[in-house]
């Protein structure tokens, strides 16, 4: 409870004082509420019958003073009058609600003004309070984490309670007009809180309480429904981040091999329903065919693998129509080694028959030439928006050629929601695309989405296949023995880097080329340079190293591995 | 099941990684048989039966195209009469292709002007100087219709020119290498092979050598003069050092090759040449062309497209409105509203089982129309409101018959065929002579449209045809001016709207417009033998209006007072020619007309759907609603809330709204093991629940949501906020 702590402080650094404040009665905070709620009631209900008095006489006063006044006297006329048992006596605000229960015709009647509530009260001493406890943080100086913590939440109050009385000014109007009068309007009464810290920081302890939890709920809870913009804003401020510093660590990731073993076992609930929407998209084959028969291009797009639906459609195509006609072929954007060779080529053995193919692979031009004239070929694409499709614009060009041709028809799937970004109006006015909304649910098969590798780079382990602790191991294995040594000497020196905290930043450790060359000479695993870059030269076929230059042209080595990883490797290499 | 999630996680067809295959059905369903053959051919079962059946019977029907070799399906869950589907699928071939030509010709027509300026550039260039003719083509932002102009471009200075022709985009020229290529290429073009093939003993040039083309066309001079014409279509998009190099290039081999170059610009021309260095530029010798603005284009498309009398099927206002406003604001090129044009020709007859009445009349008989078709009709809005004014007309009988009497009904469905005409033609002249008279400023389309909308009313004030003033205002000159117009309209039609002239049709109103001719021309003589100014009423008045109010009261009574016997007489023709005018161009909204929906099309959806996407919206639905899609018992509650039933992507997706920019992994996998872990009601073990998560993250990261981040360990950067 930070503002617990803030007020002690408070408390601690007026005992210092030599004021009144010796009169402080046992620490109010260390009741417990549930306690005190009771207690103060009884306390308060003998001396019930002098608050009224005083209230009456204030009353008197009160027709000649604006409102304010009013809830400032009593509390001063008491703290003054009966210094002795100042914490039992002022409860002003529960007393005063009671009053105004009582006779409350007769003091909004006579006044024309709302009695300011409790809750004002609550937070116009809340606020002295947390004035009281930056003031305090000022003089002392040294300021702790929990006391930023706290002096935030302090100002926090200190700020939203002028905001309130801001609005409450709005609400009484007379109110304010009388203020005026007086001339005291929210700024002297800033300076106050000193004066009379003693009743704040004593009597108000309950509602203070409530005040300041209700006040805190606000800035930890991010502000809901804002719209798309201002959320980025709000999320994008800067400031550290407010994320936790927990990791995976303790969580034993994936493998490969568990993956395919466990998603083997699992049943999806819902795959009767994606199937149901695969039989619904189904129902538009025949239309979808006329479209391509028109001359448009289809784009089916929507969260789900439409692998499956293409498959389906290919087999509705080729059922349909006769296939002297029409070829069908069928290209996996998804796949990352496609290439604009792979294409064509398949393309040309779809125009001619096998034995008038020619040796190398034709240009577009000399392939469209080359179609026959009543023959048409249906392309079929999985994933347009794939990271081979999208990398090359030259992939998208050569498409959108081949789909304004008027022989060649084009049916493409995207996967991604902001696929429309890949053409320009030109391309996309050549491609005459029709898009449909084919969401199907559907999981995307291994081939499509290497879900292991995938989540293994967003989380910055850079573990291929091959890759990770077990895979250097076999790799070594295969290894003469100075290559392993060698490999040793690398991770030892890697680590040492670490220790020395250069890669506090999550980024890659470099080691000079140089050092670790004069090094392997010295431990007589290589004797030539020559041989040394054999070794290098194995370990970059197997992807366990890296290399790089800086910005001075020094030649640097790395590990692509997490130090906990490269700590693991660098045991089993000594064992 | 077992056996079909194995189909679904084995699914290592060899097809599968296959960057690219040719498809045939039965090489699949042998080496992957449960996958392919089993799923599929069962949902086959329940869907395409109505297809696979139509396809044996239509075979007869369907012979008369090779293209379009699938068939309309039938109609309303396959009650449709087969002979109707193709009546549909035929009258759709014979009126789009029609449309497509003369939209064509009008697009080939626009650019006429431009193509002849360029072309007499090109031939007029000096040939021996050693700069390079560039032709700079000012296309404006609209790249999309740059296309056509460039192939039209092409064509032409191939065809008189007899130059090589080459069009290059800048992402097809990345680099000096590819650019040449290209350009080496589509000189040698087609018959490169062959001719490499003759070449074999002779030196062989590397492709990208301009020592090649130029032995190529010295091997070919002799019939032609071996222009080269590059065209840059792009030029904004192309690399500056790679345009520079390239021309350079072209000016040094210039005194060989004869090099002319062509630039597509979408700025200005002052833009580009800033961008190009000054050497470069001092060795062109360019002239600037313009093309025509899109809007007229447009404007013309729709005249003879949209609004043209051989235009079956009518857009509707709102539609029609916008298409027009979505070429206006986002650039989206004539080509597109094309097809969207085709897409609605496309869409009613493929899906309105009424456009069957669209087919030519001899088509339509009492055997091709079905029950259904009655049944149809009978629920038509413009049937309903048709039968409802009989009855308050009190033609009961008539009104009886159309709900009762199927063969009454056919009777009238038929006689529609010639109203429909009728009415267009109305529609069409009325707009003709209103546009003719040069009145109104407003475009075609504007007022095409409020005619559909609101039907023309010219007695309707204020409204969009709001002549009566402005002709009232005219002077006697204008007068007779506007009377020859007028004629000359209704003597000649509109080629445009394919509108023939209809002076048979309206003698009568030619008759009487001679008269007021004549007459007027008699009152102007005698005026000017008077040496008064012929004026009207309406003429005085305005031009009062335009002097000071405390003069307009004086002038006005004087006005009144010195009108003469031919100022009135001018007065009175002004005001029979007005009424002439308002009661020869009339014409009632289309909705208002019986069995407007069998030719009117107007609906916003399919075409929004189909041509502005909106993906991001598709995919947010899809993964905060998955019940929308799935329609699962399970997810029904939790629609747009967490549950554990979700899928786990969904489940993903809406953790990651809730998180800030950076995303904790460990903590979204707590969070979500918490929620389908072994507490909650699916309980999953952690194993399991991990593969989910990997499979949700992966997809996430797919779809381009989340991206690695470097700034904490195991952290995530959030990538969309939509």
């Amino acid at each position: 409870m930070p503002p617990k702590k803030s007020q002690k402080k408070v408390a601690e650094a007026q005992e210092a004082r030599p004021s009144r404040k010796r009169q402080l009665p046992v620490d109010p905070y260390d009741v417990p509420e549930e306690i005190e709620h009771p207690k103060r009631q009884r306390r308060s209900n003998p001396t019930e019958e002098q608050q009224q008095r005083n209230e009456k006489e204030e009353d008197v006063v009160v027709e000649a003073t604006p409102s304010k006044r009013r809830g400032r006297a009593p509390k001063a006329a008491a703290a003054a009058a009966e210094p002795e048992n100042a914490a039992i006596t002022t409860t002003p605000s529960a007393l005063r609600q009671k009053n105004s229960i009582e006779t409350p015709v007769k003091i909004n009647g006579i006044n024309g003004v709302n009695t300011p509530g409790r809750k004002t009260i609550a937070d116009r001493s809340a606020r002295k309070k947390s004035a009281r406890a930056l003031v305090d943080r000022l003089i002392n100086g040294a300021i702790s984490d929990d006391e930023a913590e706290d002096g935030d939440i302090a100002r926090e109050i200190y700020e939203s309670s002028e905001e309130d009385e801001e609005e409450e000014n709005e609400e009484h109007p007379k109110e304010t007009q009388e203020e005026e009068a007086t001339a005291t309007p929210s700024k002297p009464r800033r300076g106050r809180p000193q004066k009379s810290t003693t009743t704040t920081t004593t009597t108000t302890t309950t509602t203070t309480k409530s005040t300041t939890t209700t006040r805190r709920k606000r800035p930890p809870t991010p502000p809901q429904n804002l719209p798309a913009h201002e959320q980025y804003f709000y999320q994008n401020k800067p400031g550290p981040s407010k994320t936790s510093n927990n990791t995976l660590s303790s969580l034993d990731l994936l493998t490969h091999d568990e993956y395919f073993s466990v998603l083997r076992t699992l049943k999806d609930p819902h795959e009767p329903d994606v199937n149901f929407l695969l039989s619904l998209h189904a129902e538009s084959f025949p239309q979808w065919a006329f479209e391509l028969s028109q001359g448009f291009s289809t784009c089916l797009y929507g969260y789900g693998s439409k692998r499956k639906l293409i498959h389906n459609f290919a087999t509705y195509l080729s059922s349909s129509s006769t296939p002297n006609n029409n070829t069908i072929v069928v290209i996996n954007g998804y796949i990352r080694t496609l290439t604009a060779r792979e294409i064509l080529s398949t393309l040309s053995t779809a125009i001619l028959p096998k034995s008038t193919l020619p040796t190398t692979v034709p240009t577009l031009p000399t392939l469209l030439s080359l179609l026959p004239p009543r023959k048409t070929i249906t392309i079929l694409l999985n994933s347009i928006d794939s990271p081979s499709l999208r990398t090359k614009p030259f992939l998208q060009s050569l498409l959108s050629s081949l789909a304004s041709h008027p022989q060649i028809q084009l049916c493409c799937t995207a996967d991604s929601p902001d696929f429309p970004l890949l053409w320009d109006s030109a391309l996309r006015s050549s491609f005459n695309f029709i898009f449909h909304d084919c969401t199907t649910f559907a999981k995307f098969s291994a081939s499509e989405l290497e879900v292991i590798d995938e989540v293994h780079e967003l989380l910055n382990r850079k573990t291929k296949r091959i890759g990770g602790k077990e895979g250097v191991a076999f790799v070594l294995r295969s290894l003469p023995e100075n290559a392993k040594s060698l490999f040793r000497l690398l991770v030892g020196e890697v680590l040492v880097c670490m220790e020395g905290g250069e890669g506090e930043g999550g980024e890659e450790v470099n080691v000079e080329y140089r050092m670790i060359y004069q090094k392997a000479v010295e431990e007589f695993i290589c004797s030539s340079e020559m041989a040394f870059r054999t070794l290098l030269k194995e370990f970059h076929d197997h992807q366990i190293i890296t290399s790089s230059k800086d910005s001075l042209g020094t030649e640097l080595l790395s590990l692509p591995f997490r130090k906990d990883e490269l700590e693991s490797i660098l045991e089993e290499l000594m064992s | 099941m077992t056996e079909l999630d194995d189909s679904i996680i084995n699914s290592f067809d060899e097809d599968d990684h296959r960057v690219a295959y040719i498809f045939s059905s039965t090489d699949t369903s042998s080496t992957s048989a449960s996958a392919t053959t089993s799923r599929p051919t069962k949902r086959r079962k329940v869907i395409s039966k109505p297809t696979t059946t139509s396809t044996k019977k239509s075979g007869s029907a369907a012979a008369f195209s090779a293209n379009a070799a699938i068939p309309f399906p039938p109609l309303l869950s396959g009650q449709e009469s087969q002979v109707a589907a193709s009546l549909r699928q035929k009258t759709y071939e014979t009126v789009w292709p029609v449309l497509e030509e003369k939209i064509e010709s009008v697009l080939r027509n626009a650019n006429k002007h431009t193509l002849e300026e360029v072309e007499t550039f090109f031939s007029s260039a000096p040939a021996d100087s050693n700069k390079i003719p560039a032709g700079f083509v000012i296309t404006g932002p609209n790249i999309a219709s740059q296309d056509l102009l460039f192939e039209q471009l092409a064509e032409r200075l191939a065809g008189n020119d007899g130059a090589r022709v080459v069009r290059l985009r800048a992402a097809e020229a990345g680099n000096l290498k590819a650019g040449l290529k290209k350009v080496i290429g589509g000189v040698v073009g087609g018959d490169g092979d062959e001719e490499r093939e003759k070449d074999k003993g002779r030196r062989k040039y590397l492709d990208y050598d301009l020592e090649g083309l130029h032995a190529f066309l010295k091997r070919d001079g002799e019939e032609r003069e071996g222009k080269v014409v590059v065209m840059f279509q792009d030029s904004e998009a192309f690399d500056v050092g790679v345009l520079g190099e390239m021309i350079g290039l072209f000016h040094s081999w210039n005194d060989r090759i004869h090099f002319s170059v062509v630039f597509g610009i979408a700025t200005s021309v002052e833009l580009f040449q800033a961008r190009l260095l000054k050497s470069t530029a001092r060795q062109l010798h360019g002239a600037q062309f313009d093309v025509v603005q899109a809007n007229s284009v447009l404007e013309s498309v729709i005249m003879t497209a949209v609004a043209g009398m051989d235009a079956k099927l009518r857009i509707g206002p709102s539609l029609l409105s916008q298409l027009v406003r979505r070429q206006q604001e986002q650039v989206a090129g004539i080509q597109v509203f094309v097809s969207a044009l085709k897409y609605i020709y496309m869409n009613h007859f493929y899906a309105n089982l009424l456009s069957v009445l669209l087919a030519n009349d001899g088509n339509v008989d009492r055997k091709v129309l079905q029950p259904e078709h009655l049944e149809a009709i009978r629920m038509l809005d413009s049937f309903k409101t048709h039968v409802e004014l009989a009855v308050k007309a009190g033609q009961l009988s008539h009104a009886h018959s159309l709900l009762e009497d199927d063969g009454y009904l056919i009777d009238q469905i038929l006689e529609q065929g010639e109203k429909r005409k009728e009415y267009l033609t109305q529609l069409l002249r009325s707009l003709h002579l209103i546009m003719a008279t040069g009145l109104l400023t407003k475009p075609f389309d504007e007022l095409y449209e409020a005619s559909l909308e609101a039907g023309i009313d010219l007695n309707r004030s204020p409204g969009p045809f709001d002549i009566g003033d402005s002709i009232r205002g005219l002077s006697p000159d204008e007068f007779l001016a506007l009377i020859v117009r007028i004629t000359s309209a209704i003597h000649s039609g509109s080629p445009e709207l394919g509108l023939p002239g209809w002076e048979d049709d309206a003698e009568e109103l030619i008759g009487s417009l001679t008269e007021l001719r004549d007459e007027v021309e008699g009152l102007l003589e005698l005026s000017k033998d008077n040496n008064a100014t012929l004026k009207s009423k309406y003429s005085a008045q305005s031009k009062v209006l335009r002097t000071t109010v405390v003069a307009q009261k004086v002038q006005l009574s004087r006005d009144t007072a010195t009108m003469t016997e031919q100022d009135k007489d001018f007065t009175s023709a002004i005001d029979k020619l007005v009424a002439l005018l308002f009661q020869t161009a009339d014409c009632e909204r289309i909705s208002s007309l019986f069995l407007h929906e069998v030719w009117q099309y107007d609906f916003r959806s399919p075409y929004e759907d189909v041509f502005v996407p909106r993906p991001g919206a598709t995919f947010a639905r899809a993964l905060s609603r998955p019940h929308d899609y799935l329609g699962c018992s399970c997810c029904e509650k939790a629609n747009g809330t967490i549950a554990p039933t979700l899928p786990t992507t969904s489940i993903l997706y809406q953790l990651y709204f809730e998180a800030g920019s950076l995303i904790n992994v460990a903590d979204l996998w707590s969070s979500y093991y918490a929620l389908v872990g072994d507490e909650s009601e699916i309980g999953m073990d952690e194993r399991s629940a991990l593969v989910e998560f990997y499979r949700g993250l992966a997809e996430l990261r797919a779809m381009g949501f989340v991206k690695q981040s470097k700034k904490k360990a195991d952290h995530i950067a959030k990538l969309k906020w939509l």
